[in-house]
């Protein structure tokens, strides 16, 4: 009796398991319940932030809006934190993402890029009264960022992303420690104490470092930026339907100028190509 | 300046020596806050330095030790001096005095952050009636959850059977043995893997009731086992079956041991929850956060964010407080 429990058991389990979703699954779903569900994380102004009555607003906000536009369906954002994004294997709770995600080779183990929407600049970020004039010289300093982001792997020399287009870099800083944060506008709350208090320098993206010098931090950005990082529309793995009607769309967008008119209005330069 | 030597002055009489031990302390705690404040202070602020001059003193002298001892004498001075004029107050006066105190430290420290309020109180709206209204009811679900959790695994832990044990004893050790925040990660991603796909707010929920269930399971236990053994075998000779004797007999005299931690439980959880914001709940830290986040004005919703979880965990306080008084009637003469 009880050997027959445990089969029962394991034989619901595998009926149940879901490896990765059904072919055409997310766009069947969108197009029958006419609601395509984007995740965002709205921690980053310009991209992505929260209005007092709960509302979003930011570019990656517009473009997913149009893109669910062009699908026919109503779009409707939650708000997971950023790993449970991309950890991947979401189970069909949202559709898609939409939130300036850099293709790296890890992330592409568990998610799908269809489309590259953007480019993004990546650069130091120093105080004010630092007496820093280019990037070499933040050499053995302490610099902060984002634990487990793009800046980290590039501070770390073990930057890879895996995307077509990408314009080629190179590391021209090795930090004396790296300081982790949950997110990198927590970079700017240390960085803001004073030049060297807790952090010499921070990584950030540049649309965001303005952001916070435009909120009255005493920062300035360093030199020229280190690398573009290409952003994509991210997808849970396996429907090439789904990936294959994102493409079209964000292409459309780019031959239209509906991007380049979406980036001037929140980063106020065209950022839809790579420098 | 309070720096009498001590019994210098003291009447005679049958109080001095009390008296005699008292002025000793207030002096003795004078020169120890001095030296304090001493060690603390800079000495070379604007302050400082225009007290110096006051006295006489040139700009060399600041941030020397002169300089610290006469920022640090005034500060030591005014506690000492505060701390004795307390005592002509009675009791209960005193307690409100220092709470008013401490309270008034507290927003002047907040205040001398320079806070945007324009900004908090355009976005205090959302904070209450989505952010805390979220906090409070996920709280009170899994509260509710949890306590049925609790009885049925101190019951099982407490029972014969060597089956129930070990499963009580497997869940408690497991859930009070890892964090929450990874239970709550573990439910959310891990549950899909088996196809079952949660809402972050379920998830959330059974994260809490799972934990929570585990540590209360511990205290319905305590409670349970608290009831001596002559009830259970007074049961017996009135011929009540096992089942109504811990209905009727012991759960009514042990809820008044199980009921006042609960509610601390509970207090404990309405913070605790905050974990589920990772989820993306828009409860109040997940609002706090992502608000101030939208305009750098970070430390504006922290700090409103602070206020509105200790009111909330002041209120039910005041609600346990009564729960309290009234599970312990049988005990007052």
């Amino acid at each position: 009796m009880q050997r027959l429990f445990g089969a029962a058991v394991l034989a619901a389990m595998t009926a149940f398991a879901v490896g990765s979703v059904q072919a055409g699954e997310v766009l069947d779903r969108v197009k029958s319940t006419g609601v395509l569900r984007v995740a965002t994380d709205p921690a980053y102004p310009p991209q992505s932030s929260q209005k007092p009555d709960g509302t979003f607003e930011g570019f990656d906000i517009d473009v997913a809006t149009e893109l669910a536009k062009r699908l026919g369906a109503k779009v409707e954002f939650v708000t997971p934190a950023w790993e449970i994004i991309t950890a991947g294997r979401w189970g069909g709770r949202w559709d898609v993402s939409v939130g300036s995600m850099t293709p790296t080779k890890e992330r592409a183990e568990v998610l799908d890029f269809p489309a590259i929407y953007y480019y993004t600049p990546a650069s130091f970020v120093v105080h004010k009264d630092a007496k820093y004039t280019k990037v070499e010289d933040l050499n053995g300093k302490v610099i902060g960022t984002c634990g487990a982001c793009t800046y980290e792997f590039y501070l770390k020399h073990n930057l890879t992303i895996d995307a077509e287009g990408v314009p080629p870099f190179e590391y021209k800083v090795t930090p004396g420690e790296i300081r982790t944060y949950e997110t990198d506008t927590n970079v700017f709350d240390d960085l803001r104490l004073g030049d060297g208090v807790r952090l010499d320098a921070g990584i950030s993206a540049l649309p965001t470092i303005k952001g916070a010098i435009d909120a009255g931090y005493p920062l300035k950005v360093l030199g020229d930026p280190v690398f573009y990082e290409p952003l994509a529309v991210a997808i849970d793995k396996g429907d090439p339907e789904f990936a294959a009607e994102i493409k079209r769309i964000v292409d459309e967008m780019h031959a239209d100028g509906t991007l380049k008119k979406f980036s001037l209005k929140w980063y106020g330069v065209d950022l839809t190509t790579a420098q | 300046m309070s720096t009498v030597p001590a019994g210098a002055s003291a009447p005679a009489g049958s109080s001095v020596p009390l008296r005699e031990s008292r002025n000793a302390r207030r002096a003795l705690a004078f020169l120890l806050l001095t030296a304090l404040f001493a060690w603390l202070v800079p000495g070379d602020d604007e302050i400082a330095r225009s007290l110096l001059a006051l006295l006489g003193f040139g700009e060399g002298w600041a941030g020397s030790w002169l300089a610290r001892l006469l920022m640090a004498a005034p500060i030591a001075a005014f506690l000492v001096v505060n701390g004795a004029l307390l005592r002509l107050f009675p009791r209960r006066v005193q307690i409100g005095i220092v709470w008013a105190e401490l309270l008034f430290v507290f927003l002047a420290f907040f205040y001398s952050f320079d806070l945007s309020f324009g900004f908090i109180f355009d976005r205090l709206p959302i904070l209450v009636f989505t952010g805390a209204f979220t906090t409070v009811y996920i709280s009170l679900i899994s509260i509710f959850c949890a306590s049925i959790l609790a009885l049925i695994g101190a019951l099982a832990r407490l029972s014969r059977s060597a089956v129930a044990y070990g499963l009580s004893t497997f869940y408690i050790s497991f859930f009070r043995g890892t964090p929450l925040l990874l239970q709550v990660y573990l439910i959310y991603l891990g549950l899909p893997q088996l196809g079952v796909v949660l809402d972050p707010v379920p998830s959330g929920v059974i994260a809490l009731s799972l934990c929570y269930g585990a540590y209360m399971a511990e205290i319905f236990r305590a409670g349970i086992q608290s009831i001596p053994k002559g009830q259970t075998e007074a049961g017996r000779a009135l011929g009540l079956t096992e089942g109504q004797i811990m209905r009727k007999i012991i759960l009514p005299q042990a809820l008044r041991l199980i009921v006042p931690p609960t509610g601390n439980q509970f207090i404990a959880m309405l913070k605790d929850s905050s974990l589920v914001s990772i989820l993306g709940v828009w409860e109040l830290m997940f609002l706090a956060r992502t608000q101030g986040r939208a305009e750098f004005k970070y430390f504006e919703m922290l700090i409103t964010a602070a206020l509105i979880y200790w009111f909330l965990s002041f209120l039910f306080e005041m609600i346990q407080a009564r729960i309290e008084h009234r599970f312990g009637k049988s005990d007052r003469r």
